[in-house]
C-alpha cells in the first residue's frame, strides 16, 4: 500500500515543475501571425526572430473564412499580421481589419510584372496588402499515364473517358472560376444569372470525380495513383513531391486557368504595427522568398523575381513559364459578401450530393 | 452492516460540500455553456431574428437534411457491424482461451487504441489506398482484378469506426460474458437443451447489458466524430459533425453550429432513453 | 466425453481461433502500416516502401512546434487529469459516506457530460468564451478535458467505495483522526490502485482528445491539433514517425503501469 504514496506525491511534484516552464513562455515579446501553413517552417522564421528578438507566434488557417472565424473569437490587438488570399483585401479593409500600408516600402520594381495589382491590394485609393506568392489552380496530372496535349483542353476533367480518375481540390473559389472558364465565361463577372449554367457544369465535374477533398486527402490520392486528375491542382501539389513523384506535373489548359495569389497585411488593430511591417518587408528579401517558395507544407511562385532559389528548384516551379501564365490566368473572384453565400451553398449542395 | 449505516452521519451539508467543487465545475464549464448554445442557436445569424429558424432550417434544407440522414445511417451501420464483428470475438476469447491468455488477448486487442486517433484514420488511408497494402494483398490472392476503390468512400469512414468500435465493443461484451456463472450454460446444457439453444437463452440474455454499453458508447462517439469522416470520406455522405465543423470556420454561423450540435444532442439522448432499460439492468446486476 | 464431442469441440475451438486471428490482423492492419512507413526513405508514406531509415524521427524530434505540442499535451493531460481525479473523488467520497438528498439527481448530473461527445462540450464552451471575449488558450482545452474526465473518475472511485472502508475510516476516526488526515492517510492509500488506474485512463483520454483542444487553442496546441495541421498540409512522413512514437511511447506507459498494478495486487493479496 505505502509503496504507491512516494509515486503519488512524485507525480505532483513533476506536474508543478511542469506548469512553470509556461508561465515564463509569455514574457517574451512575440509577433502574432495568422497564416497559411507555408509560413512556419523554423528555417523561414528564424532568421526573423533572431534580428528582432522576437517569437512568431502563428495560427493556421486556410480560407479567409477561418480566418475571420478566428478573428471573430479575438480582440482588437490580438493579431498582427494576416497571410491571405489577395482578393479578399479589399472586404477585409472596408470591415476595418486592416491598416494601409506604404507600398514604397516593399520591393515592387522586383515583383513579378502582372502580380501587384491595385484591384487586388488597395481600397479606397490606399493599398493594404503586398504579393507575397503565387501559383496556379489548374489541373495536376500524372504525366506518365496522361498526355499535356490531352490536359491542354479544359474540357479534359468533363470527359467520359476519365470518369473516377478525377479529384476536385474542396475550395469552391478557383473551382468555380475554373469552371466558369470551362464554360466560356469570364470568371471576373459571374452573377447570379450565370449561377444554373455553373451549377449543371459543376456537378458534371463531380459526377466525374471519385473524391473531392482537401490538400492532404488529393495529393495522397494523386500520389497513390487513386486517381490522376486533380482539378484545382497546380505547382503547390505537385512539385513538393517532385522528386519522389516526377511523373507528376500540372499545366495551364489553353483556355486558360486560376491564380492563386497570397498577400501579406498588417492588422488595424496591431500594437505593433512597425514590427509587423518588417516582418512583411523580411518575408519580401530575396532569401525569405526562396525558403517560402519551397516551404515544407507547399510550394510555390515567390512573388519577388530575385529570389534566391536553385535552378532545380526554378525548373519544378516552371520558372521560365511564368510570364505566359501570368497573362493566361485570372485571378480569384472578388466577391459581395452575399454572393459569397451563395456560391458557398451552392458547392456544398453539388458536392455533397452527387 | 446496520451499525456502519447508522453511523453515517445524517449530516447532509457536509456530504454536499465534498461534490460541491465538482458540480460548480460542471455547472459553470457544461451546463452553462450548454444554455449559451440553446439560448444562441435560437438567433438567425443573418437577420438576427430570435426564432426556432436554424432548426427548421436543419430539417428542411436539403444538404442539412441529408447530412443529418448520414449521421443517423452512419452510426446505424457502425454500432451493428462493430456488435456484430465483436461479440464473436469475444465469446471466442472467453471459451476458447484459458483466463491467462484472456487477459493477453484483452490487452493485444487494445493496443492499438494507444495510437494517436488523428493518425489511426490516416493509417488507414494508407491501408485503402488503391496502391496500399489491402489492394496489394487482395490482388497477389486473386480475390481481385483490378482495385477496389475503398480510400475515399463513405465505405472508408465505415471501416475505419468499425476498427476503433470493435476494440471497444469487445471489451464491453467481454466484461458481460466474463461475469456470466458457467455452471448455468452446463445446467442448460444437462437439462438436454442445444448448445445454440443454450446459447440463445442463457448467454446471449445474460450478455445484453455489455451488449448496451458498448452501442450507447459507439453511437455517442461515432455521432460526434469530425476526424474520422473528414480524413477517410473523400467529402461523400457528410455527415452532421463535418456540417457543424463547416459552419464554425468557413461560415462563421456559431447559432447555426449550435442548433446542429443540440439536434445531435438530441439524437444522443433519444438513443440513450431507447438503450436506458438494458444499461440500468447492468447496473443492478452489479 | 467420446471422440465425436471432443471432434466438434476442437472444431468450435479451431474455429475460434481462426476467428480471433482475422480480427487481431485487422485490429493491427493500420498500425502496422503505419509503423512500417515512418521508416520509409521517401517523402512520401506509401506504398511501395523503399527501405528503412531513421530520418523522420529525426525530423520529428527537430521540429520545435511537435515538440512543444507534445509538452503542451503532457501540461493539459497532468493538470486536467489531477483537477478530474480530485473533484471526482471528493464528489464520490461525499455521495458514499453522507446521506444526501437528491443523491441520484446528483449523480446524475455527474455522469452527464459523459453522454454527450466532445464536439458538444469544445462547442459550448467557445460559444461562451467567444461570448465573454475569452481568447482560446491551453487553459480552456485544460477545463474541457476535466469537464469530459471528471464524470470517468467520479463513477470509477465511486463503484470501489466499499463499507469495509468505511469502518476502517471510522475506526481512524474513534482514534482521534480530523476528516482531512483520514481522507488523506487512510482513504487514498486504501483507493491508491483505482486513483492511478483512473489517472492513467483520463491522462490517456486527454492526451488524445482532438476536437475541444482544436476548437479552444490558439498558439499552444496540443499534439493531436499539430498532428491535424501536419496532415492538412499534405502527405509526410512525419505523420508517420510521430504517430509511431507516440503509440511506442503510450504501449511503454501502460505495460509500467499494469505492472505496477499488477505487483500490487499479487503484494496486497
Amino acid at each position: 500500500m505505502t509503496r504507491c504514496r512516494p509515486s503519488l506525491r512524485a507525480l505532483l511534484a513533476s506536474s508543478l515543475f511542469i506548469l512553470t516552464p509556461m508561465a515564463a513562455h509569455a514574457a517574451d515579446a512575440t509577433l502574432n501571425v495568422l497564416t497559411w501553413c507555408d509560413h512556419e517552417d523554423p528555417s523561414l522564421l528564424a532568421p526573423f526572430e533572431k534580428a528582432h528578438n522576437v517569437k512568431v507566434h502563428f495560427k493556421d488557417i486556410d480560407s479567409t473564412g477561418a480566418a475571420l472565424a478566428v478573428i471573430g473569437q479575438s480582440q482588437p490587438g490580438d493579431w498582427d499580421v494576416l497571410v491571405l488570399d489577395e482578393t479578399d483585401t479589399p472586404r477585409l479593409a472596408e470591415m476595418g481589419l486592416l491598416a494601409p500600408l506604404d507600398p514604397t516600402a516593399f520591393p515592387t520594381a522586383d515583383f513579378f510584372p502582372g502580380i501587384d495589382s491595385p484591384k487586388l491590394s488597395s481600397f479606397n485609393g490606399k493599398t493594404y496588402a503586398v504579393p507575397e506568392k503565387f501559383g496556379y489552380n489548374t489541373v495536376a496530372y500524372n504525366s506518365t499515364v496522361l498526355s499535356a496535349a490531352a490536359m491542354s483542353d479544359i474540357q479534359a476533367p468533363w470527359k467520359a473517358e476519365y470518369k473516377d480518375r478525377i479529384a476536385i481540390y474542396d475550395y469552391y473559389v478557383p473551382i468555380v472560376a475554373y469552371t466558369a472558364l470551362a464554360l466560356g465565361k469570364n470568371p471576373a463577372t459571374l452573377s447570379d444569372a450565370d449561377l444554373p449554367a455553373i451549377r449543371t457544369k459543376l456537378s458534371e465535374l463531380r459526377h466525374n470525380a471519385a473524391l473531392v477533398g482537401d490538400v492532404t486527402t488529393t495529393q495522397q490520392a494523386l500520389a497513390t495513383g487513386q486517381v490522376d486528375i486533380l482539378v484545382g491542382g497546380g505547382e503547390w501539389v505537385t512539385a513538393g513531391m517532385a522528386k519522389d513523384r516526377p511523373n507528376l506535373t500540372y499545366l495551364i489548359p489553353t483556355q486558360g486557368g486560376v491564380r492563386w495569389q497570397q498577400g501579406l497585411a498588417v492588422f488595424a488593430g496591431s500594437q505593433k504595427k512597425d514590427l509587423a511591417v518588417a516582418f512583411a518587408q523580411y518575408i519580401l528579401t530575396p532569401e525569405a522568398q526562396g525558403k517560402l517558395a519551397t516551404s515544407s507544407c507547399y510550394w510555390g511562385m515567390p512573388a519577388n523575381s530575385k529570389a534566391v532559389l536553385k535552378d532545380e528548384d526554378k525548373k519544378l516551379l516552371q520558372w521560365d513559364m511564368q510570364p505566359s501564365y501570368i497573362a493566361r490566368t485570372a485571378t480569384y473572384l472578388q466577391m459581395t459578401p452575399a454572393f459569397d453565400k451563395t456560391l458557398q451553398k451552392l458547392w456544398t449542395e453539388v458536392m455533397q450530393n452527387e | 452492516m446496520s451499525e456502519v449505516t447508522v453511523r453515517k452521519t445524517p449530516d447532509g451539508m457536509k456530504g454536499f460540500l465534498f461534490t460541491l467543487p465538482a458540480l460548480a465545475w460542471l455547472a459553470t464549464f457544461f451546463a452553462a455553456p450548454l444554455l449559451a448554445m440553446i439560448v444562441i442557436s435560437l438567433r438567425d445569424s443573418a437577420t438576427g431574428q430570435i426564432g426556432i429558424g436554424n432548426f427548421t432550417r436543419i430539417f428542411m434544407e436539403k444538404s442539412y437534411e441529408s447530412a443529418l440522414l448520414n449521421s443517423v445511417a452512419l452510426t446505424a451501420t457502425v454500432t451493428v457491424a462493430s456488435l456484430l464483428l465483436a461479440y464473436p470475438l469475444a465469446y471466442s476469447i472467453v471459451t476458447v482461451l484459458s483466463r491467462r491468455m484472456q487477459r493477453v488477448a484483452l490487452t493485444f486487442a487494445v493496443l492499438p487504441f494507444w495510437t494517436s486517433y488523428v493518425v489511426r484514420s490516416y493509417a488507414w488511408l494508407l491501408v485503402l489506398a488503391p496502391t496500399g497494402f489491402l489492394n496489394r494483398l487482395l490482388l497477389a490472392l486473386g480475390l481481385i482484378h483490378t482495385h477496389l476503390r475503398l480510400a475515399y468512400t463513405p465505405t472508408a469512414t465505415e471501416i475505419g469506426f468499425v476498427h476503433f468500435f470493435i476494440m471497444l465493443d469487445t471489451l464491453t461484451i467481454y466484461a458481460s460474458l466474463v461475469q456470466i456463472n458457467p455452471r448455468l450454460a452446463l445446467a442448460a446444457r444437462d437439462l438436454g437443451a442445444s448448445s445454440l439453444r443454450t446459447f440463445l437463452t442463457v448467454t446471449l440474455p445474460l450478455s445484453v447489458p455489455g451488449i448496451a454499453v458498448g452501442a450507447f458508447l459507439t453511437i455517442v462517439l461515432c455521432l460526434g466524430d469530425y476526424v474520422t469522416p473528414q480524413i477517410l470520406g473523400g467529402m461523400r455522405a457528410i455527415v452532421l459533425p463535418q456540417t457543424v465543423m463547416m459552419q464554425i470556420q468557413k461560415h462563421l454561423d456559431l447559432p447555426m453550429a449550435s442548433a446542429m450540435s443540440l439536434v445531435l444532442t438530441l439524437i444522443m439522448a433519444l438513443a440513450y432513453l431507447g438503450l436506458r432499460r438494458f444499461l440500468d439492468a447492468g447496473e443492478r446486476s452489479r | 466425453m467420446n471422440i465425436l464431442s471432443l471432434r466438434r469441440a476442437l472444431s468450435w475451438k479451431g474455429l475460434g481461433l481462426l476467428y480471433m486471428l482475422a480480427c487481431y490482423g485487422f485490429i493491427f492492419l493500420p498500425v502496422i502500416v503505419l509503423v512500417l512507413f515512418s521508416f520509409q526513405d521517401g517523402r512520401l508514406p506509401v506504398p511501395p516502401f523503399h527501405g528503412p531509415t531513421l530520418f523522420w524521427y529525426g525530423e520529428v524530434l527537430a521540429n520545435s512546434r511537435l515538440v512543444a505540442a507534445m509538452g503542451n499535451s503532457f501540461l493539459v493531460g497532468v493538470g486536467s487529469s489531477l483537477l478530474s481525479l480530485v473533484l471526482g473523488f471528493l464528489a464520490a467520497y461525499g455521495l458514499a459516506r453522507y446521506r444526501l438528498r437528491g443523491r441520484s439527481l446528483i449523480r446524475g448530473f455527474l455522469v452527464l457530460p459523459m453522454a454527450v461527445s466532445y464536439l458538444i462540450v469544445g462547442m459550448g464552451l467557445l460559444v461562451m468564451a467567444s461570448w465573454a471575449h475569452i481568447a482560446p488558450s491551453l487553459w480552456l482545452v485544460g477545463i474541457s478535458h476535466v469537464v469530459i474526465n471528471m464524470p470517468l473518475a467520479f463513477a470509477l472511485c465511486a463503484a470501489q467505495f466499499s463499507e469495509t472502508q468505511a469502518r476502517i475510516e471510522m475506526a481512524a476516526g474513534d482514534l482521534g483522526a480530523s476528516l482531512p488526515r483520514i481522507l488523506l492517510q487512510v482513504t487514498v492509500p486504501m483507493m491508491a490502485p483505482t486513483l492511478i488506474a483512473a489517472f492513467i485512463l483520463c491522462f490517456t483520454l486527454s492526451w488524445d482528445e482532438f476536437l475541444s483542444a482544436f476548437l479552444l487553442s490558439r498558439f499552444e496546441i496540443t499534439l493531436p491539433v499539430a498532428i491535424w495541421g501536419i496532415l492538412r498540409g499534405g502527405l509526410n512522413p512525419q505523420t508517420n514517425a510521430i504517430g509511431s512514437l507516440v503509440f511506442f511511447g503510450v504501449v511503454a506507459l501502460a505495460l509500467i503501469a499494469e505492472a505496477l498494478l499488477f505487483r500490487k495486487k499479487k503484494n496486497s493479496a
